[in-house]
Order: C-alpha cells, then sequence, then structure tokens
C-alpha cells in the first residue's frame, strides 16, 4: 500500500478544523478576559488593545468574582438549583427510557400514531403552555363538568417544576432515546424474550445498560436546559427569593446600575457556566459513543 | 411629622403585639419591573427598613427582567405578590378592568385624603370608572435638557430660553466645529420612546399646548393632524440637520440610551466635549459614568425645555404606579406606609447607598431631604407642577398599547432612519393602527 | 368459553384504562399531594435532600406497582399491555401538559383579545397582512434555512475531518461543544463583545467596530486608532476620513457598506446582495455558534459506527475522498440527518432568548417566538398571540411528516 499520506493528514483538512475550532473560541477570549478587568478598564480600553499592549497585566482583578461570589443567600440558590435540577433530569429520562423501549420492541395497537403524537408535542411552544399549566397546577382541571385534576396548589414547590420540566423535556428524550434503542441489536433482545424474562426484566437487565450512553447524553442535555432556565423556575416557584434559582439569582446581582454592568455580567456568565461544564465535561466519554447509536443501523 | 408617624406606627405595632402580634414576621411581596440588586430595587427594599423594625412585617422586593410574563403567570397560579409595581398606569387600568387588582378602598385608603396627597390627576391615571386602583409612587421630570455649565461659560454659550435660540446654539456649535446633541433611542424592546417623548413635549408647546396635546393622546384629533406632523417636522429638525446628533442621524438608532450621554463627558484632544446638550428625563443620572455622577448638580446639570410657539409652564413627566393583589392586615399596613410622606425617605436619604434619582408623587413631602442638590431641585419642580395641575403625564404610556408601546415607537424609529421624507408615512401609520 | 374470552376482553381494556390513565393519574397525584405536605411540614434545610430523594426515585414506584397489576392479566393480553404500560405515562403527560395547552391555544386563536368573543379568522388575517408580521415570518424561514443548514453542514465537517486525527479530536470537539453549556442569555452577552456599538468618541469595545474604526488615516494624516494610548496621548477615531462605527444589529441591509452604496435597484445581482438583511444573520450566528455543537457530537457517534472496513475498501479501490463521502458514509448517517434536522428546526422555531435579549425584534429581526411573547405579555392579545403559536406549529409539520416516513422504513426493517 502505498498512498502514504491519508487524506485526513493533508494539511487543508487540518486548516479547516483549526480555523473553525478558533472561530468558535474568539467570542470566548473577549468574554472571560473582561470577567477579569477592571469595570472601568473593560468600558475604556478595547480588550485586543489591552492585550496587545501588554496593559492587561496590570488590570487583572478578582474583585468581579467576588462581588457576586460573596452576595448574600447565593449557596441557598445553588440548593434550590439542585432540588429542581436532579428530579427534573430523572423523572423525564425514566418516563422517557420506557417509552423508547416499547417504541422498540413491544407490538402494540396505536404505536405508529402515538409515536407521531410525541414529535408533535416537541414542538409546543413553552411560553403558550406555561399559563394553562400553572393554573392546572393550582386550580386542578374540569374537563365536561367532570373534575379530572382536583385542585393542587402545588405552585410554589419543587414538585411543580419537576412536572413542567418533565412536560418540556419529554418528547426530546422520546424521541432520540427511540432511536437509541432501535439501534440496539434486536437479537438479543428476542433471545431474552424467548427465555422467557418479562418485559420489566430485559428492560433493566438489557435495554437500560445497553443504552446507558445515550441515556447519559440526553441527561446532560436535559441537565443543561434545565439548569440554564429560570423562566420555568421562576413562574412555577414563584418570585420569592427563598425559592430563587442560582441562575436567576446571578442574573439579578449582574444587572447592578442599570445595562452597564459589563463586569459583572461577564464574571456572572463564567460563573454559572462553571456547573455546565463540570457535568458536560464528566459525562463527555458517554457523548463519544452516545446518542445515537440508534440513527447507526443503517 | 416623622417623629408623629413613627409614635402612630409604634402604637399601631403595640396594638398589634396586644392583638396576639398577629402581623409579627408576616410576609409581603413587592413585585416590579425595576431589578432587585439595581439601584431603584435597593433604594426601594431599603425604605422599607424602619417599618419593618417597628412593625415586624417583612416587606421583599422582588424585580424582574421578565415582570410581565411572571406577574401574569403569578396570578394564574393563585399565588399573586401581594403588591406589584407598574412602570405604566395604563397597564393598572388594564389589570383592574381584568379583575386582577383591588380597588385602594377596600385596602383601607382613605380616598380624600390620597387625592390631596398626590393630587387628583395623579389618582386619576390608576382609576377605571372612577374607582381608584392605583397607587402613585414615583415621578420623574422629563421636560428638563442636561448641559454642563462650565462648557457653556467657557465658550459664551447662553442657556436657551426658546426653541429658535436652542437651534441657533446648534448652528453656532456646528459651526465652531462641534457637535451639539447628544441623541441616542435605542431600547431594548422600547426603541423609540425617546422620540415619543421629544414629540409629547413639543405637542405640549405647539398648536393649542395642553388643549391639543390632550386631544391628541385621547384621539380626538387623528395622528396625522397637521398640528401632529408639524411637531414631527420641529424634532426631524433636530434628528435630521447634518451635524446636530452626536454620529451622525444614523447613530440614533443605534445608540443604547442609557450611553447617550456618555460623549458629554469625554473631551477630544482640543478638550472640546462630544455633545452640549442631551433631552432626557430626570433619572438618567443613574446610567452616568461612575465619575460623572459625582458631578451631579456641579458638573452637569440641566435647564427646562425651551419655550415655543405656545408659551407654557406645562411639564412632562411619567412615573410608575402600585397596586395590590392580596388583601390581608399586613399588605394593609403596609399600603397604609405607602402612601405616607415617610415611605420616600429611606429612597431620598439614600440609605441604601444606590443613589437612586427617583422623587415621590407625594406632594407633601420635604425636597429638602433628597441626597442630591439636582433631585431635590426636580422634586421641586415636579410638586409645583403638580400642585398647580400643570403636570401632564407621558401621552404613549396612556394610548392604547398597541399605539403606545407599538406603532408610535415603530414609526418613530424608522423616522429617525428614513428622514423628513418619512413624516407622513409615519403619522399615517400610526393613525391606522390605532384600535 | 366465548363469555370468558369476552370478559377477558374487557379485563383487558379496563386494564389498558388503568395503565393509559388511571395509574399515571394516581402516581401524578399521590406525588403532587405528597410533596406539597412534605414542604409545609419540613424544615427547609431538610426539605432540599428530600426533594432530591423523592423527586428522584418516586416514579420507579409507577412502573413496579404496574407491573404488578399486569402480571395478573390473562397471558394473550399481557403484551399489548405491557405496551399500554410503557408508553401510558408519557403519553398521558404529554396529553396533560402539551396537548391541553396546544387545544387551548388553537381554541383561543379564533377568539378576541382576551379571549372572549369569537373572531373567526381575524386573527389569520392579520398574521398574514401585518407588516411586521410579514418580515416576521420571512426571518423565521431564513433562520429556519440558514441555521439548520450552517449547524448540519459545520457539524458534519468537524465529526468527520476530527474522528480521523490521531490527537486533539477531544479538544476539537470541547471547543465546539462548549457554548452547549451556556444558556442563550449568555451566548448573546458574550457576543455583545463582537457585535457592540457605543457613540463617539467612546471606545468601541465591540470586536466589529474595533475593526472597522482602527487603521486608514484622517485628512490631517493622522491614524485612526481606537482610543488606544501611545505615549501619553489618546488617539481615537473621530478624525474626519475615518470610519465611523455603526450599530451592527441595527443594519437593515448592506447599504452603510462601501461595496453597496451606490446600487441600483437594475442589478439584480448587486442588489440581491445589498438587501441582505444583516442583522438577522449577525443574530442566526449566535445560534449556530451554540447548536453546532450538538450536531458534531451525533455526527460523531453516527460516523464512528460506519464499519472501516466499507469506507476502507472504498479507498483501496481508488475512489474519490467525495465519491466515499456520498456514496458510503451519507447513507448510513441519512437517519442520523434527519434527527438532528428535526431537533434543530424545531430549537430555530422556538429560538427566543437570544432575539429577545439583543433586539426584541426590532429592525426588522422578529421571530415568531419572540412575537408571541409579545403579543401575550406586553398587548395582552391572546388571541393573536396563540395564532403565532399556531403558525409556530405548522410550520414543524414538514418535519413531522419526514419523521414519519423514516418511523415507516425503520417499521419495515
Amino acid at each position: 500500500m502505498n498512498y502514504s499520506q491519508k487524506w485526513y493528514d493533508k494539511p487543508i483538512s487540518k486548516i479547516i478544523l483549526v480555523t473553525i475550532s478558533l472561530t468558535w473560541m474568539f467570542p470566548y477570549i473577549g468574554f472571560l478576559l473582561s470577567s477579569f478587568r477592571e469595570p472601568d478598564a473593560v468600558k475604556r480600553v478595547a480588550w485586543w488593545n489591552s492585550l496587545f499592549s501588554g496593559e492587561l497585566m496590570n488590570e487583572l482583578t478578582m474583585s468581579n468574582y467576588s462581588e457576586i461570589l460573596f452576595a448574600e443567600n447565593l449557596s441557598r440558590s445553588f440548593f434550590n438549583s439542585f432540588a429542581v435540577v436532579i428530579p427534573s433530569t430523572i423523572i423525564p429520562i425514566t418516563i422517557a427510557a420506557f417509552a423508547a423501549y416499547a417504541f422498540a420492541f413491544i407490538d402494540f395497537r396505536g404505536k405508529e400514531l402515538a409515536f407521531l403524537f410525541v414529535i408533535a408535542m416537541m414542538i409546543v411552544p413553552l411560553q403558550m403552555s406555561l399559563i394553562p399549566l400553572v393554573s392546572l397546577m393550582n386550580r386542578g382541571a374540569i374537563l365536561f363538568g367532570i373534575t379530572v385534576i382536583p385542585e393542587l396548589k402545588i405552585t410554589g414547590t419543587f414538585v411543580s417544576v419537576w412536572f413542567a420540566h418533565t412536560g418540556f423535556g419529554l418528547p426530546l428524550a422520546t424521541f432520540l432515546l427511540r432511536d437509541f434503542m432501535m439501534g440496539l441489536p434486536k437479537s438479543v433482545i428476542e433471545s431474552a424474550k424467548i427465555d422467557g424474562a418479562s418485559h420489566l426484566t430485559t428492560f433493566y437487565r438489557l435495554a437500560l445498560p445497553l443504552s446507558i450512553a445515550g441515556i447519559a447524553a440526553f441527561a446532560t442535555f436535559q441537565f443543561l436546559w434545565v439548569y440554564n432556565d429560570f423562566l420555568v423556575a421562576n413562574v412555577f416557584l414563584g418570585i420569592n427569593p427563598r425559592n430563587q434559582v442560582i441562575t436567576s439569582h446571578v442574573a439579578q446581582l449582574t444587572v447592578g446600575n442599570y445595562g452597564e454592568a459589563w463586569h459583572l455580567r461577564t464574571a456572572g456568565a463564567v460563573i454559572s457556566m462553571i456547573v455546565p461544564l463540570i457535568v458536560f465535561f464528566s459525562l463527555q466519554r458517554f457523548f463519544i459513543r452516545g446518542l445515537i447509536g440508534g440513527a447507526v443501523k443503517g | 411629622m416623622k417623629k408623629s408617624i413613627i409614635g402612630l406606627l409604634l402604637i399601631l405595632s403595640m396594638l398589634a403585639v396586644a392583638c396576639g402580634n398577629s402581623l409579627e414576621g408576616q410576609e409581603v411581596i413587592y413585585f416590579g419591573a425595576p431589578a432587585t440588586d439595581g439601584p431603584d430595587g435597593q433604594a426601594i427594599q431599603a425604605t422599607f427598613r424602619d417599618f419593618t423594625e417597628e412593625t415586624g412585617i417583612i416587606v421583599t422586593y422582588v424585580g424582574s427582567e421578565n415582570f410581565e410574563s411572571e406577574l401574569l403567570a403569578q396570578i394564574e397560579a393563585g399565588n399573586p405578590p401581594n403588591i406589584a409595581l407598574w412602570p405604566q398606569p395604563g397597564t393598572v387600568r388594564a389589570q383592574a378592568r381584568a379583575g386582577n387588582i383591588i380597588p385602594l378602598e377596600d385596602v383601607g385608603v382613605d380616598l380624600d385624603e390620597y387625592r390631596s396627597n398626590f393630587s387628583s390627576y395623579l389618582v386619576g391615571l390608576g382609576e377605571v370608572d372612577g374607582v381608584p386602583y392605583g397607587g402613585a409612587q414615583a415621578v420623574n421630570l422629563k421636560s428638563i435638557v442636561w448641559y454642563q455649565p462650565a462648557e457653556f461659560e467657557k465658550r459664551g454659550y447662553a442657556v436657551p430660553e426658546t426653541w429658535d435660540e436652542m437651534i441657533a446654539l446648534a448652528d453656532q456649535i456646528v459651526a465652531e466645529g462641534m457637535t451639539p446633541f447628544c441623541f441616542g433611542m435605542y431600547s431594548n424592546g422600547a426603541t423609540g420612546w425617546l422620540a415619543t417623548d421629544w414629540m409629547e413635549d413639543i405637542m405640549l408647546r405647539t398648536g393649542n399646548g395642553v388643549d391639543s396635546y390632550d386631544a391628541w393622546v385621547n384621539h380626538e384629533i387623528p395622528f396625522n393632524d397637521p398640528i401632529v406632523k408639524t411637531a414631527a417636522t420641529y424634532l426631524s429638525q433636530i434628528m435630521h440637520t447634518d451635524g446636530y446628533v452626536v454620529g451622525g442621524t444614523d447613530a440614533i438608532v443605534s445608540t443604547f440610551f442609557g450611553n447617550a450621554q456618555d460623549p458629554m463627558f469625554e473631551r477630544d484632544s482640543n478638550g472640546n466635549p462630544g455633545c452640549f446638550m442631551h433631552r432626557q428625563a430626570s433619572f438618567i443620572p443613574g446610567f452616568w459614568p461612575e465619575e460623572a455622577k459625582a458631578g451631579l448638580g456641579t458638573e452637569t446639570t440641566f435647564f427646562a425645555f425651551p419655550q415655543m410657539d405656545v408659551v407654557s409652564d406645562t411639564v412632562l413627566g411619567a412615573g410608575d404606579m402600585w397596586a395590590v393583589l392580596v388583601n390581608d392586615e399586613a399588605t394593609q399596613a403596609v399600603v397604609d406606609f405607602m402612601l405616607s410622606e415617610d415611605y420616600w425617605t429611606g429612597v431620598a436619604e439614600n440609605w441604601s447607598g444606590s443613589s437612586s434619582t427617583r422623587i415621590t408623587a407625594h406632594t407633601g413631602f420635604d425636597t429638602s431631604k433628597y441626597w442630591s442638590p439636582v433631585v431635590a431641585q426636580q422634586a421641586e419642580f415636579l410638586k409645583a407642577a403638580l400642585q398647580a395641575n400643570v403636570f401632564r403625564f407621558d401621552g404613549s404610556d396612556n394610548m392604547p398599547t398597541e399605539v403606545g408601546s407599538g406603532s408610535f415607537w415603530v414609526e418613530m424609529t424608522e423616522l429617525a432612519t428614513q428622514g423628513p421624507g418619512y413624516i407622513d408615512t409615519a403619522l399615517d401609520n400610526i393613525e391606522k393602527s390605532w384600535p | 368459553m366465548s363469555v370468558l374470552s369476552d370478559n377477558n376482553k374487557l379485563l383487558a381494556t379496563g386494564l389498558r384504562i388503568i395503565a393509559f390513565a388511571l395509574f399515571p393519574l394516581l402516581w401524578f397525584l399521590f406525588q403532587a399531594i405528597l410533596f406539597r405536605e412534605i414542604s409545609k411540614a419540613i424544615p427547609r434545610s431538610l426539605l432540599i435532600f428530600l426533594a432530591i430523594a423523592v423527586g428522584s426515585t418516586f416514579i420507579f414506584l409507577l412502573y413496579i406497582g404496574m407491573n404488578k397489576i399486569i402480571s395478573y392479566a390473562p397471558k394473550q393480553y399481557q403484551e399489548g399491555l405491557y405496551g399500554a404500560m410503557f408508553v401510558g405515562p408519557a403519553i398521558f403527560l404529554l396529553g396533560l401538559f402539551l396537548f391541553y395547552p396546544a387545544i387551548r391555544t388553537i381554541y383561543l386563536s379564533f377568539r378576541d383579545k382576551y379571549g372572549d368573543f369569537s373572531v373567526g379568522f381575524e386573527n389569520y388575517i392579520w398574521a398574514f397582512s401585518n407588516d411586521l408580521m410579514k418580515i416576521t415570518i420571512r426571518n423565521q424561514f431564513i433562520w429556519l434555512l440558514g441555521v439548520v443548514s450552517l449547524v448540519i453542514l459545520i457539524g458534519l465537517i468537524v465529526a468527520y475531518i476530527s474522528d480521523k486525527l490521531q490527537k486533539g479530536e477531544a479538544f476539537f470537539k470541547s471547543v465546539i461543544f462548549m457554548p452547549m453549556a451556556i444558556s442563550g442569555v449568555g451566548s448573546s452577552a458574550i457576543f455583545k463583545f463582537i457585535y457592540e456599538y457605543r457613540p463617539p468618541p467612546l471606545t468601541q469595545i465591540g470586536f466589529l467596530n474595533g475593526l472597522r474604526v482602527t487603521g486608514g488615516q484622517d485628512i490631517d494624516g493622522n491614524d485612526c486608532k481606537n482610543n488606544v494610548i501611545e505615549n501619553g496621548n489618546k488617539i481615537g477615531y473621530t478624525g474626519e476620513g475615518c470610519t465611523e462605527p455603526i450599530g451592527w444589529l441595527q443594519q437593515r441591509d448592506l447599504t452603510k457598506f462601501k461595496a453597496f452604496e451606490n446600487v441600483s435597484e437594475v442589478d439584480t445581482l448587486q442588489s440581491f446582495f445589498s438587501n441582505l438583511p444583516l442583522n438577522t444573520i449577525l443574530l442566526m450566528i449566535i445560534m449556530v455558534w451554540m447548536y453546532t455543537g450538538f450536531a458534531m457530537i451525533v455526527f460523531s457517534a453516527a460516523i464512528k459506527a460506519i464499519p472501516s472496513e466499507i469506507t476502507e475498501a472504498g479507498r483501496i479501490d481508488g475512489a474519490s475522498e467525495a465519491r466515499i463521502f456520498l456514496s458510503v458514509v451519507m447513507p448510513y448517517i441519512k437517519s442520523t440527518i434527519v434527527v438532528v434536522a428535526t431537533y434543530i428546526t424545531v430549537t430555530v422555531l422556538k429560538a427566543y432568548d437570544i432575539v429577545f435579549v439583543t433586539t426584541r425584534g426590532d429592525f426588522e429581526t422578529n421571530l415568531l417566538a419572540v412575537k408571541m411573547m409579545d403579543e401575550f405579555s406586553k398587548f395582552l392579545h391572546f388571541g393573536r398571540a396563540s395564532t403565532v403559536a399556531i403558525l409556530i406549529f405548522i410550520s414543524v409539520i414538514p418535519i413531522i411528516v419526514l419523521n414519519a416516513l423514516r418511523n415507516r422504513e425503520d417499521t419495515k426493517i
């Protein structure tokens, strides 16, 4: 074999890759640098000028970060965030995994219709369903004079946010996990059935471990989404600061002096990025195989 | 006066203790648009300090960027905040019609006293069918132009008292190679309000003055009436004359209104400021750079909007209004406090240190309490105007939202970019959009 | 015998109802009420931990309980019942949380401002005749076309090339993926350092304007610089002859640029370019920046799963790289592309925060989701807001059809 230089070793491929990466990194750089610069300096000298003239070294400060990190009750907001995010990730994934299994391996009437229903629900705009949902969780629902859901009055408690995020995350989760499970070797599942294993056993003995990569991948997406959200949290938990989640708290702190608190905005965004990045990097190995195997069956 | 009120409150709180201390530790949520940690939010929170100490009622102010949609959701969720603060009285009326808020009388407010303290004009802005729903809080002053006296003196400029003098001064500044006006109207989600403010100030001073202004706001004359067109032409003169505004006409819509004045505080290599005049409301110092804030009232101060065709002492302003959504004893006590003179003491004396420049609508408030002489001066101005009933509220806030926060803003933005040739189209479009 | 089977059928239907509706309903109510009572009874510090524990485990009771019930059913119905048990809760919750609001939205779209009176198709007529709405719909098309294709294209390129790298793959992927960890609001704040405009003579802290004002000389021969201090002197850009900064997000076309200053209407190609909505494109870039990571990760997994013998065989046969990509790789990942396209389409149609925090739809940059929220919470026009929501819904029908077709194919295999 004498095609010594493989196509992907050709400089052109690498140039493309490096160009794209640099383009992607560029926005962070100014942002990250600015979060460490003195408030006045950010407005007085553009970050790249400060970097090239070397003046940057004299402008570095941690005060933007300390101003936010030492704010009152920040840890309370952190705990609130976890109480919202963890169940809001686990509940939809569990329900979606069961549904995905059925879509992939169980024959039942109306399967195709049910699946289309799931896809269609992906597009219901979140903002539009907020009000009906809030009213549902507060006052219940009455259909044709029959009380389907009684008055619950759960708005303002964590459980209402879990339900809301479950509703919003469920369609995508089902859609992606079904795709993943379709890609699992059917023969393995079939043979389990022949051995007399029930669906529940097959599900948690075989399907679940085999698709753990896809589940981890979606868990990351859902985690990022719920963690970064504060509209849903504010609407369902109410505006009482006691219930505030971390992103909402940081957003409050960074408003500073009207629209001009660049130094706080940058530092605040960096702080709220930390948790998602930890989650991303710790689950990254799942991504590489993850999601998506499904689409791979060809 | 203050002592007697504190005394009264003490008695009240002792009564509360006697009644089993029912209000102690009760929480009252006060929800509004100004950010919790912004200067105004901090000032509002701080002003409840003594009240909480005396009554034990914990008042928590919460501000949110998504105020409107979150409030709608909270109402639907059945746990609305006790009190909400709207930036525009028109919204209070809409909410009252929707049945979401409680008339002030039901919260135990003495309406006669309320009217006499806050002027029946202001109270009327929060009324539906003669029933007051809205509590006036702060007002601001819009008919003013900010400038730096030292820069004027240095060049021998006189403060213009009429529109023609202002134009003559502007021409002179342009001829000397500088820029007369700072003008920036970009405002996320509300771009255009600065131009509508200009329009209102001009409308008050042209045509038939206040009469045609009121007719215009109430749509008794069409939006494309010749009087309105004249006003738009005056505004266009400022926006579109070559060299009048910083950065040229194109910059008007691109410049964030909170940055617009910054060129005034900058000096070029010849020591000239970026601009000399900035027509903007009394709350704008909150947006100034830190160094500039220190010079409020000394280095930078304001003159009254110049006189035009109709000589008028009418003052244009705006303000916010709160209303009650939950009627309980603690809320009633808070409402009582918010309508008293004492409510604003904390903001005026700058307890929070956040230098809010908000001015109370209470006409009995002692203006000497304000932390800054400029704010005190504006407060005097407003107080006199309210008492003499020559205060007019921002017209666009009193038009239907489709116009006041919709087509009026959009078309004024369009006018700024398209130039004077667009005036007729703009006014026709707004007229068409009136519901 | 037949009576028995009828009974069985009845039993099965009953059990199906239980699985599809009653059981999820009971679970929903039970968890709601249980937690509500817990919240009242338990001190706050404990509540957080209990919340995490209860919220994360309670859901499993639902399935264990249903499984128990199904085990009592006659054997021949169990398969169908399991289907109901596995899918039931998902369908139930979607019905309750999303379908019910959707129906209400359809209803409201035919009602007046506050939903009190029927107005027929008036809101729909408004949606297609109002000038601002027309522009909003146009923008939504541009976004769909631009964002979906760019995300897929760049994602595919990075995934395909980086997969074969000996080293550095993880690094490149992390760089592209990182924006996914940032909220839309955060991303828009980051891009302010690129698009920001400040009135002269202030320093331009946005990169694009920084570039624009730097370079060249004014008529006196002084360099134009972005307020840089050199030898104690501040060098600005306000001299006559220097390029002025522009508000990038306010530019609805390219006429502010020298190349397009004097384009006549007749010159079609040039006038097409001069009419490109610059601000909309700049906002789209933020979204492409955010979501390319998603596409890349998904494609990369799909490409990795292609047996390497197949592509190698193609190479040994001397097929060109483009040919291998098109005829070997593409068929393998076709279905993945549909998955990604579906997800990105849905995300673009729901895209809200980028426009909301940058221009909030001014200067002809509006999108349907933003318009919907404005009608809803700013103008309190529930009828129109609902109509816009329906338009969003309709826009996704093609993608649902695409998935339905794919679903058929899948089932055939």
